[in-house]
């Protein structure tokens, strides 16, 4: 999977870049409007992430142009600006999805997945992780074959475990996921450990493993050898 | 009062008594002036009586006139007397009432003949005094005239001078810093006037200015600040995942997280309420209130359900208001959200909908703040330290925008926000 971060902000490449490293993506990065340009014309890339505020142009553009060109790259918008104007305008332009700044790296890496999943790449739409499957068109959950019905956000809780498996997710990444911007309107940590008890318990009562291990004073960890 | 009104009371409180001290110094001078006449009258009389008492064949007493008030009288010869003029009143009986009369008397002595005369001449005043009296009562007439005709035509006239005034008065009583450009202080005649008009111009574009820079600047700021945090929270996921943590790093570790995201939370609200102040949501869509109601209830039915709260509702579910949807949803969460975490456990929300107003209310202790400050941004309630203290200023905007009102009342132990649209 090769991903292409177009990002002015050094520090922040940096991290994003070593964030999905990890993840096994192969990230090249461009600091401006000009290296971008000269980048998605040469290469070709499974996704981009594109930022809008860019020395030298704007980040839109670059959308526009990928797009002109058809090309098959997946696109999420990451811009300061949280407006609906832009995003409205990037979505119509053909972006896949955008993602406010200041934003979490599990929720992007999660977006990503999500990306590619819908794109089909690497043929297959369903996540297995050892006796759980997941099929996301249909939301389904599976242990051993076993259909386990859970709620909305107890579904989106194991989804977004499963996109970030083995890293230590923070109560307000999750909070953050699971109520999107109105996470701030709610003092949501308590909930969070509501939907996660209810979980847990649906999965182990169907003679599931209990990967999520609690981590002490940050949040959660969903770990899988 | 009226700045004209002012002047004129003024005016009068002052001419009043000065028209009492002129009518008063008048009415002497008119009454010595016509003494004075009198005066003359009776020495041109005397000279008479001194030729008569010369033709007189031997002294005697004589009557002189018609009444009994001018006479000459033989005198010792030792008699002396100055020259005396005085008034004396005397009542006469004229068809069987009794009257008052004025004469002006003289008494003087004269010698003729070794004889000694005293002389005594009066002659009534009546047509003096009616002369008098007509000739004070025209001129009070006159200045009464005068000093009202006067206070007329200066109110009349101020009036005119200070039309120019009152324009600019109300012109800035209706400026509104959001419509700057509809307001101009214009040119006027009066140097003063012009004066005052070209400096509020001044004062005006000034404080315009200032106004936008300082909207703009809230905004960029605000937007300049998400990449900084963007890399702060980047780097924070990257530190969790370092596998050798301790509780303390750990716990060091929350703390920075949770006062980013503060951070964050308010810093997106400065973004909201700068764009809401700079009118950037111009879209507009009829909202059904009662659907985004039950959209709200059913985003905070964790925390209702969490809290124990009990709710009470009622819903007209035709109401619509033509409103920008994000906004609508804003207004509704906040209001709901400050209902929920101002409510002790096991407490009550009524929320009551119908065409005319929207009320939410929930049970609590009386405010710590006044409620003026309740809409103000960063106040707050002293219980309250979770809140940014920006909710309520944001459903103030909200409802400014959209030129509703909204007011706070507490009553029977709820605290009760209640939207008029």
């Amino acid at each position: 999977m090769k991903i292409l971060l177009i990002e002015d902000e050094p520090e922040l490449r940096k991290s994003i870049k070593q964030y999905l490293h990890q993840e096994g993506y192969l990230v090249e990065s461009a600091a401006d409007f000009i290296i971008a340009q000269e980048k998605t014309s040469l290469y070709e890339y499974d996704c981009i992430l594109v930022d809008i505020t860019l020395p030298k142009g704007s980040g839109l553009d670059i959308v526009k142009q990928l797009k002109e060109a058809s090309s098959k790259a997946g696109i999420i918008i990451i811009s300061a600006k949280n407006s609906s104007d832009d995003k409205i305008i990037g979505l119509d332009l053909g972006a896949d999805d955008y993602l406010a700044k200041p934003f979490n790296l599990a929720e992007l890496n999660s977006r990503i997945k999500a990306l590619f999943r819908r794109r089909n790449f690497n043929g297959n739409k369903i996540i297995v992780v050892n006796e759980i499957t997941i099929v996301p068109e249909e939301r389904a959950v599976k242990v051993n074959g076993e259909i386990v019905t859970l709620t909305q956000k107890e579904y989106d809780l194991l989804l977004f475990f499963v996109s970030n498996k083995n890293r230590v997710l923070s109560k307000n990444a999750i909070a953050e996921h699971l109520w999107g911007d109105d996470s701030d309107q709610m003092d949501s940590h308590d909930f969070i450990y509501v939907h996660l008890r209810n979980l847990r318990k649906k999965l182990t009562e169907m003679g599931c493993t209990d990967y999520v291990q609690t981590i002490y004073g940050i949040g959660y960890n969903f770990k899988v050898n | 009062m009226k700045l004209i009104n002012k002047t004129i009371l003024n005016y009068l409180f002052i001419s009043i008594p000065l028209m009492i001290v002129a009518g008063i110094v008048s009415y002497f001078l008119i009454k010595n002036e016509l003494r004075d006449g009198m005066d003359e009258t009776l020495d041109r009389e005397r000279l008479n009586v001194e030729k008569l008492i010369e033709s007189l064949k031997e002294p005697a007493n004589t009557y002189l006139g018609y009444d009994s008030l001018s006479y000459i009288k033989v005198m010792d010869k030792n008699f002396e007397m100055k020259d005396t003029y005085s008034d004396t009143g005397i009542y006469i009986t004229k068809k069987k009432k009794r009257e008052l009369r004025n004469y002006r008397t003289l008494k003087c002595t004269y010698t003729f003949n070794n004889a000694n005369y005293l002389i005594t001449l009066s002659r009534p005043t009546i047509e003096e005094e009616e002369l008098m009296d007509s000739l004070f009562s025209a001129f009070c007439i006159i200045i009464t005239f005068f000093v009202f005709s006067f206070f007329i035509v200066s109110w009349l006239l101020s009036k005119r001078l200070w039309r120019p005034f009152y324009n600019t008065l109300s012109k800035l009583g209706k400026y509104d810093i959001k419509n700057h450009a509809t307001t101009n202080f214009q040119m006027e005649k009066t140097t003063e006037f012009n004066q005052l008009n070209i400096e509020l111009n001044k004062m005006t574009d000034k404080i315009h200015n200032d106004f936008i820079q300082q909207k703009e600047f809230t905004e960029n700021a605000s937007h300049e600040m998400q990449t900084p945090l963007a890399v702060v929270r980047a780097n924070l996921s990257i530190l969790m995942q370092s596998p050798n943590l301790q509780e303390p790093e750990m716990n060091s570790l929350e703390a920075i997280e949770n006062t980013i995201k503060k951070l964050t939370s308010l810093n997106k609200t400065l973004i909201l309420l700068a764009k809401i102040e700079n009118n950037q949501y111009h879209e507009s869509a009829e909202v059904n209130f009662k659907e985004k109601l039950e959209s709200s209830l059913d985003l905070f039915s964790d925390l209702i359900q969490a809290k124990n709260i009990k709710t009470e509702i009622q819903l007209d579910p035709n109401v619509s208001v033509k409103m920008n949807p994000s906004l609508a949803d804003i207004l509704i969460n906040n209001l709901m959200q400050n209902a929920i975490r101002h409510n002790s456990e096991g407490g009550n929300i009524r929320i009551a909908l119908n065409s005319k107003s929207f009320t939410v209310s929930n049970g609590g202790e009386p405010l710590s703040i006044t409620e003026k400050d309740l809409f103000v941004r960063f106040k707050k309630n002293d219980d309250s330290k979770d809140s940014l203290g920006l909710g309520l200023s944001i459903v103030k905007s909200i409802v400014n925008l959209y030129d509703m009102e909204i007011r706070y009342v507490y009553s029977d132990r709820y605290h009760n926000f209640v939207i008029y649209f």
